[in-house]
């Protein structure tokens, strides 16, 4: 008796060990108890004004930045001049901020207004029913005044779900102006020009493509860009809209094909696996130890953080991707992401829909919240901006303005476009494609085999 | 499940394990009598609580989920047996699997002998023992995130310390990223279980070690015949809280290699499942195989190892 009790407190306590992991994954849904809704809609001062109300907006964060302060300073402003409306603005951490609001909206306490970056994990929250819809842009023409090729993503149907509250991202080139007139080089303006110059560039001992792949979704930017220019925009609209075998498209295995001819031309060195994008694969570029990197317009500000005179002496360099000889898409199509959305939420009393929705239709818009964008660095997705663009970056910024608007197509980044159940796999299978480690056939396979 | 919780819990067992006497002839342990009375109740009340609702309930509910489809918003929906019948062909699944075997079975073969190296020379009373020491515990001070960060800093190999000497992807190479892991987690657990062996060590009572030098026997003598058997429990509570701990290991693989599919061990695989790529249906398929293997294991070890029976051997000494 004694020893099979004796037993059993054995197991119990070895379950409990055992078990701590399981009961991680399962009933973790709690974790985020902010406090929202405070739905103080009851109207104070009971005059014949519309009914105010507080509401919790997330906004994303990679820590204090001047687009953040913009953001907050707009709120605040809001709160101002619409006295008893209270937009309480939340930073989140970037890392944190997609498994936060998926905990949240499953446990049903998600904030009034939420930030997303479209494409499939909005998608699947419009189809949960938690997102109110702004109407099309028929029926709330302030959305007219967006950049059209920045709603792509947060469209479903002609419905439109979120308003761009930050810049449009697109993937350019960034190059070390200097290491390219040193070894007498011209930017490749098609990629076998670019595998020439990568056999140059390694000749000479300077690394030719910085690389982030320790963080994943640098690589991917190369088959986003590869697939593009070889089969057009049909490629990856195929894979977000989930036809059957999309995957096998024969521009999407030349694409995989061409990213490991690269690797396999050492055009991005040996160390890429462990090379990061914070603070990393930039130094590589300015100190000159590597020539080029393809990354997202967020990389001038973030070069000009850590070495401005690098930025200001015109070392900097920006080109859009090669195109591929006898590919069928358009050199002017960019990929990136589109831009960083705001959300509303369908955890909302209907004042506090109201107040949302005059937020997002009369604050984003307005002209001074543009200039703060621009002064923050941002290349803002709302039309009639190019006026205000001055000081040093104003080259970069028209240039990337421009091309967004004269851009046939705009590609939103895989990772944000496809589902979350397809974008995991595919992170770690490209990666596997860097490593050489899978074979072009072996990727389409594995990625067919995801439902 | 962190390395933590079962470290705490190991420093309970490991000071109390030892004097722990058979309790010999009837009725002198427990209350005897009346029994579930009012204060039995409330006393094992709580704790059994507790372990239904944060242990049995959430490993019910997994269980229940692994035959549902479901992204963690809105309702589950029923699927049968497609998420167990995916993961028998799911190369993935497998894999991680593997690498949980490697991760468990090498971490064992490289703690256990030099933490009974470092935890027998600590445990002698020479003052500069003491200092080696106090040198040998430091990891155990850091935080795991504070390891990780560490040591991927210091083997980077571009801008890494060891870079004016040699530039290799000790972290990155896909031949070579596990064992470096493994390596790392070996650095940052050696010293727990160094201060577990040093303890035992110091328990021995130097009566044996006297009858053996008694009766002729060298220190090579001495450590087979007096020093392994008399530290048999110890071996036993530090090999459980290995293989429990490095079966479910999550923390450091998480923050230096990711989801990199060459590390990914069976539990960083259901982390990037559920809360990745929001199969949380396919995801318990993971948890409830990791938990019952998890308690297969440790039922195991405590049953054969002689943990349940544990029991002084220093009658008569002391």
């Amino acid at each position: 008796m004694r020893s099979s009790s004796r037993a059993l407190a054995a197991v119990a306590v070895a379950a409990a060990v055992a078990t701590g992991a399981a009961a991680c994954s399962s009933g973790s849904s709690s974790s985020s108890s902010n406090a929202t809704s405070s739905s103080s809609s009851a109207a104070s001062g009971s005059s014949s004004s519309a009914p105010t109300a507080s509401l919790t907006m997330w906004v994303d964060t990679t820590g204090p930045s001047p687009a953040n302060t913009a953001l907050q300073d707009l709120a605040k402003s809001f709160d101002q001049s619409h006295p008893g409306d209270n937009i309480n603005v939340q930073l989140i951490p970037d890392a944190q901020i997609k498994t936060k609001l998926q905990t949240a909206m499953g446990a049903g306490n998600e904030p009034q207004m939420f930030w997303t970056w479209g494409g499939g994990p909005l998608q699947s929250f419009i189809k949960a029913g938690k997102v109110t819809s702004l109407g099309t842009t028929e029926s709330a023409p302030y959305l007219k005044q967006f950049l059209p090729s920045t709603l792509g993503a947060v469209t479903v149907n002609g419905q439109v779900y979120g308003v761009p509250v930050e810049g449009t991202q697109p993937v350019y080139f960034f190059y070390n102006k200097k290491v390219f007139s040193q070894n007498n080089l011209t930017f490749p303006k098609t990629f076998k020009d670019l595998l020439s110059d990568v056999a140059t560039l390694k000749s000479k001992g300077v690394i030719p493509i910085s690389l982030g792949e320790a963080d994943q979704w640098p690589g991917l930017m190369y088959i986003e860009y590869l697939a593009d220019r070889i089969g057009g925009p049909s490629v990856a609209s195929a894979l977000q809209s989930g036809t059957a075998g999309a995957w096998s498209n024969p521009a999407i295995t030349q694409a995989l094909t061409d990213i490991q001819a690269l690797v396999k031309a050492g055009a991005f060195g040996t160390n890429y696996n462990s090379t990061h994008f914070n603070g990393q694969s930039d130094a590589l570029v300015y100190s000159g130890k590597a020539a080029m990197q393809l990354m997202g317009d967020w990389d001038i500000s973030s070069i000009e953080g850590t070495d401005p005179s690098f930025v200001t002496s015109g070392n900097l360099g920006m080109a859009p991707f090669p195109s591929v000889e006898g590919g069928s898409g358009d050199p002017a199509d960019l990929a990136g992401n589109t831009a960083s959305y705001e959300s509303i939420s369908t955890n909302v009393t209907p004042a506090q829909k109201a107040v949302a929705e005059e937020f997002l239709s009369t604050m984003i818009t307005s002209p001074d919240y543009t200039a703060a964008e621009v002064k923050a660095g941002e290349v803002p997705a709302v039309s009639g901006a190019s006026s205000l663009f001055t000081g040093n970056l104003a080259e970069f910024d028209t240039t990337i303005y421009n091309s967004v608007q004269s851009a046939p197509n705009f590609q939103y980044s895989w990772d944000q476009a496809l589902p979350p159940a397809q974008a995991t796999p595919m992170l770690s299978n490209l990666q596997q494609i860097f490593n050489l480690k899978e074979t072009p056939a072996q990727f389409v396979a594995a990625m067919n085999a995801v439902k | 499940m962190t390395a933590h919780v079962s470290a705490r819990d190991a420093v309970g067992t490991s000071t109390t394990a030892v004097p722990l006497r058979r309790q010999r002839g009837g009725g002198s342990g427990l209350p005897s009598g009346k029994g579930g009375g009012l204060a039995d109740i409330l006393g094992v009340g709580p704790p059994v609580v507790l372990f239904l609702l944060f242990i049995v309930v959430p490993m019910i509910v997994a269980i229940a989920l692994s035959f549902t489809t479901w992204n963690g918003v809105g309702n589950p929906t029923w699927a049968g047996l497609s998420n167990w019948s995916k993961f028998f062909g799911d190369p993935t699944a497998h894999s991680s699997i593997w690498i949980t075997i490697q991760i468990v079975v090498l971490s064992y073969v490289i703690q256990t002998p030099i933490s009974i190296g470092l935890g027998l020379f600590t445990a002698g009373k020479q003052r500069y023992r003491t200092v080696y020491a106090t040198i040998f515990v430091l990891p155990l001070l850091l935080s795991t995130a504070g390891i990780a960060l560490m040591w991927e800093s210091f083997l980077d190999p571009t801008f890494g310390a060891l870079v004016p000497f040699f530039s290799q992807s000790w972290l990155s190479d896909p031949n070579s990223q596990l064992y470096a892991l493994i390596l790392i987690i070996a650095w940052q657990f050696i010293p727990f279980h160094t201060l577990l062996y040093a303890v035992g060590r110091r328990q021995v009572p130097a009566v044996l070690y006297e009858a053996a030098r008694i009766d002729g026997a060298g220190p090579v003598q001495m450590f087979w015949k007096v020093t392994l058997p008399q530290l048999r429990y110890t071996f036993v509570t530090s090999g459980i809280l290995m293989v429990t701990g490095s079966l479910t290991y999550f923390d450091i693989i998480y923050i230096m290699t990711k989801n990199t599919p060459g590390t990914q061990n069976l539990s960083l695989d259901m982390y990037v499942t559920a809360f990745s790529a929001t199969e949380f249906g396919y995801s318990s398929v993971l948890a409830v195989v990791l938990g019952v293997v998890g308690i297969a294991v440790a039922v195991g070890l405590v049953r054969f190892s002689g943990f349940g029976r544990m029991q002084s051997q220093q009658e008569g000494v002391n």
